[in-house]
């Protein structure tokens, strides 16, 4: 009874909370709400990372509701396509509603034993989804507060906010623990409405555009979860998970993995409908941070992960790779164009959702490792980047980092925590990092002859990436001359949620060897052989290793002796060469030889005049149509 | 790895920078000789950063001098993980550190020159980094290790089958040394566009721990190189030296480029040399 309690409370407590926030009027309450359904939410997570997985049958009541709930779901996704005049939405409900009605009273096939599956996998899952949403959700109690004053609304919309905020952390527990196909097409659709619903929140046109974006994509999946549904029934006259991956691979299956496939592409935002995602970063920024860090996103990456066992060398599993390699490489190249924050974030997130995806496409015991890993890391980092940008923005009321020149003299605990989460995207000895090294390993050794072009897409998204962040962090660094740093003052929501993450980011780097093989083989033994064994606190993959704790050691003695001896020696502080005569007590202004005076000027690296991003967004677009038909063609041939 | 090969090895990273520093007065002195000059003597570098380390202290940012020990400081952990043999690609990503650390140090000064010099390092960095990775990347499927141990366990010279891909590295040695052509983010003589570029708000014991960073970084690549002879490591010496004199005669045959031709040499040439390599490998079932 003890785990599906755990069970109840990640999935139950959320919606409860969801309404209590709905309802409730008074601020603090609604706080006080969010703090304790956090920190439930927290335990339960490492509750139920504690005793392990289960199976679950649900009784027929359940069943019941979901099928109400879904029917008014899809009701209500066209109400809005006949509202908004948006004829993909309108369609693509019309495409679930009839032949889930069809297969539900019909063929009656929506029934199945085993409604829920609680695995190592799931678990991983709800551990970000409860740790890192909750975080996010504490975050945006601040956030909303800043929000509502710039906007200057009349009556609070919080509550509402709440409500879809909470929600969806239900919605994914529900997801990740699904084994009914029809059960996790309805949470997907969960998803899909509250991204949706927290897309247009502020109610401006753009917003309510990007949302409709978002929605009819979302619901792209859904229709290919609906056709999965049937031919799945099909194949093996049951809708449940376990019995089709149980089952000996057939045509029809492998149809099921492939709609599968593109429904996980939808929600990662693969090519080529990333630009969901891009939209999506008109809302809130907490919303950004929700799906790009806890949820939405890692829905796509989980379903792979939940299928890719069983396809393990078919042709399909090879596209899949293809897709998410040419996803990480296109958009690593695209975030050096950038320069709105929140869109780098966005562009860093798909093309890490790529790298994942070729990860689990490669489809070896240490791929899969490298998956999972990439995952667990960069859910926690992504999470502290997003927040701190959002902090920035309410800050200094602007996104264009270009605005955001010499931000450490200005906001110096918000942007050192942002300095952390980059650092810890790309640089060892950092969790993501040591995930980014074994993906390398394992892409160099698939075989040459896809593995090449595979590699070679990899080498230049990593030097592409190094290259966005590391110039990020060069600008936010600047610091005019004389500039005294003065603490910001965070309200304690930001406190609570920057540095418990970025402490939990710490944590997990430096004992990146128990993540490893406390979370991330177990995951990995389900279906493979792990790779990644965990001699004295580092990873050792056979061929190579990687020694994390002296690297952590290593790292903090050079910083130790760094500020020992920039005390011992010191300096006195002067002003830069302007190659002029400086103008006296100002910052940066120099004469020149025309004894004018100048002040002097920089601006970001985009290198706008290399990159042409109208053509790599249509190359990104086109080549993504074409691995997903080819997705389909393979299995069809 | 017994007692003595661990003081062997930690002695030598620590000798890293006096080997490199070395060099460069090998390099001033051979380019004197090039342009008919004398030359300073030897030693010169290193009286020049003892100079400098008794300088009056000045700073841009209480950041700055931490951030140049780090260059230095990043720069002997990745000459460390050389002489103990580790993982190439972590020696790769820790370098990697230890640049980042020089070039945000250069954006600390709010200073339109080292800007412009940290600009064109990270460029540097984008352009030979991932052709280090290629590099690599081949050296493992030869070897089946990613490991500087596995190189040695391999045993035969790897020059001999990658011949190709070192010759792409001859191509980030030049953009490692900063030498021309591609000497754009601090060229010692750019004066009149660049003033020192990267290098451009360091001064008295900051400075000298740049030198010493930079030194640090030459001779950790220039024995990665000599790694392409590992079964004999005076030939591997002398590769790796034949490089680097290769690339004082280029320094002063060829004038400074661009940065965008530096890109475009590496993610075009660079990368085919070795894709080119890999796939005759390939090709002839070495692979």
């Amino acid at each position: 009874m003890y785990t599906e309690t755990l069970i109840a409370v990640n999935i139950g407590l959320p919606v409860v909370s969801a309404l209590a926030s709905l309802v409730l009027s008074d601020r603090r309450a609604r706080a006080g709400v969010v703090y304790l359904t956090a920190a439930v939410l927290v335990v339960s997570s490492l509750l139920l990372y504690n005793v392990g997985g289960l199976e679950l049958n649900l009784g027929g009541g359940f069943e019941i509701a979901v099928v109400a709930l879904d029917f008014a779901l899809l009701l209500y996704f066209m109400y809005q396509g006949f509202m908004y005049r948006s004829w993909q939405v309108l369609a693509l409900s019309l495409a679930q509603l009839i032949p889930v009605a069809y297969f539900e009273f019909i063929v009656e096939g929506a029934h199945v034993e085993k409604i829920l599956v609680v695995d190592n996998l799931s678990i991983l899952l709800t551990l970000i989804i409860n740790i890192v949403g909750s975080l996010v959700v504490i975050y945006a109690l601040s956030y909303m507060e800043e929000h509502e004053h710039h906007l200057h609304l009349e009556r609070s919309r919080q509550g509402r906010f709440f409500f879809y905020m909470l929600l969806l952390l239900g919605a994914m527990n529900g997801l990740v623990y699904s084994n009914s196909l029809y059960w996790l097409y309805f949470f997907w659709e969960v998803t899909t409405l509250c991204c949706y619903e927290l897309i247009r929140h502020d109610g401006t046109e753009e917003a309510q555009g990007n949302a409709l974006l978002a929605l009819w994509m979302g619901l792209i999946g859904g229709v290919a979860f609906v056709a999965a549904m049937f031919v799945g029934y099909n194949a093996v006259h049951s809708i449940a998970l376990t019995e089709m991956m149980a089952a000996p691979l057939s045509q029809g299956l492998l149809l099921v993995f492939a709609l599968a496939a593109l429904a996980a592409f939808t929600k990662s935002a693969q090519f080529p409908f990333h630009s969901w995602l891009l939209g999506a970063m008109v809302a809130p920024t907490p919303v950004s941070a929700l799906l790009h860090s806890s949820t939405m996103v890692n829905a796509g990456v989980y379903m792979l992960l939940r299928i890719a066992p069983v396809v393990q060398g078919t042709t399909l599993t090879y596209i899949v790779a293809f897709m998410g390699a040419v996803t990480f490489t296109v958009t690593s190249v695209l975030a050096i164009r950038q320069r709105v924050s929140k869109r780098i974030l966005a562009f860093s997130t798909i093309g890490n959702l790529g790298l994942i995806t070729l990860c689990i496409g490669l489809n070896t015991g240490l791929s899969y490792g490298a998956a999972v890993t990439l995952l667990a890391f960069h859910s926690v980092a992504k999470g502290l980047l997003f927040m701190g940008a959002g902090v920035v923005e309410n800050k200094i009321g602007s996104r264009d980092i270009d605005d955001w020149e010499g931000l450490l003299g200005r906001l110096p605990l918000t942007t050192a925590v942002m300095i952390a989460g980059m650092v810890s995207m790309f640089l060892p000895p950092f969790g993501m990092l040591l995930g980014k090294w074994v993906a390398v390993d394992a892409v160099a050794s698939t075989p040459l002859l896809y593995g090449l072009p595979l590699v070679f897409l990899v080498v230049l998204g990593s030097g592409a990436t190094t290259f966005y962040y590391a110039k990020w962090i060069g600008y936010l660094t600047v610091l005019p001359n004389g500039a005294k740093m003065s603490a910001e003052r965070l309200e304690t929501p930001y406190r609570v949620a920057l540095y418990t993450l970025l402490g939990v980011n710490v944590l997990i780097s430096v004992g990146a060897a128990l993540v490893l093989s406390n979370i991330v083989n177990p995951i990995t033994a389900a279906s493979y052989t792990p790779q990644m064994s965990t001699p004295m606190g580092g990873v050792d993959l056979g061929f190579t290793s990687f020694p994390v704790l002296p690297l952590w050691a290593a790292g903090a003695a050079v910083l130790l002796i760094g500020s020992w001896l920039a005390k011992m020696k010191g300096g006195a502080i002067t002003t830069p060469y302007l190659s002029g005569e400086n103008v006296a007590d100002k910052e940066v202004t120099f004469m020149t030889t025309g004894d004018s005076e100048v002040a002097a000027n920089m601006s970001g690296t985009y290198l706008a005049s290399s990159i042409d991003e109208e053509w790599l967004d249509r190359l990104a677009v086109y080549l993504g149509t074409a691995i997903i038909v080819a997705l389909f063609i393979a299995e069809v041939v | 790895m017994d007692y003595t090969a661990t003081l062997i090895s930690a002695m030598l990273a620590l000798a890293t920078p006096i080997i490199g520093g070395l060099l460069m007065g090998v390099d001033r002195k051979l380019t004197a000789r090039m342009q008919e000059r004398v030359g300073p003597p030897l030693a010169q570098p290193f009286y020049d950063a003892l100079k400098l380390w008794g300088k009056a202290p000045m700073i841009s940012s209480g950041l700055q001098p931490v951030l140049a020990f780090g260059y230095l400081g990043f720069a002997l952990v990745a000459a460390g993980l050389v002489t103990f043999r580790q993982d190439l690609l972590l020696v790769l990503f820790v370098t990697g550190i230890a640049d980042i650390c020089l070039t945000v140090a250069a954006f600390n000064a709010k200073s339109p020159y080292s800007y412009l010099g940290g600009r064109r390092e990270f460029l540097a960095m984008l352009s030979y980094e991932p052709v280090m990775l290629l590099a690599y990347i081949a050296i493992f499927l030869v070897t089946g290790s990613f490991t500087i141990r596995g190189i040695y366990e391999y045993g035969a010279p790897l020059l001999l089958v990658l011949p190709t891909a070192v010759a792409a590295m001859m191509i980030v040695l030049v953009i490692e040394m900063k030498k021309s052509p591609f000497d754009v983010s601090g060229s010692g003589h750019a004066h009149q566009e660049l003033v020192r570029g990267v290098f451009t708000e360091f001064s008295g014991y900051t400075m000298a721990l740049i030198e010493l960073g930079h030194w640090t970084k030459l001779a950790t690549t220039l024995m990665i190189i000599s790694l392409f002879w590992a079964p004999n490591p005076l030939v591997g010496a002398g590769i790796s030296l034949t490089m680097f004199f290769a690339a004082l005669l280029v320094d002063n045959l060829y004038p400074r480029l661009t940065w965008q031709r530096m890109l475009r040499t590496t993610w075009t040439v660079g990368f085919a040399l070795i894709l080119v390599n890999v796939a005759a490998l390939a090709a002839g079932g070495v692979i």
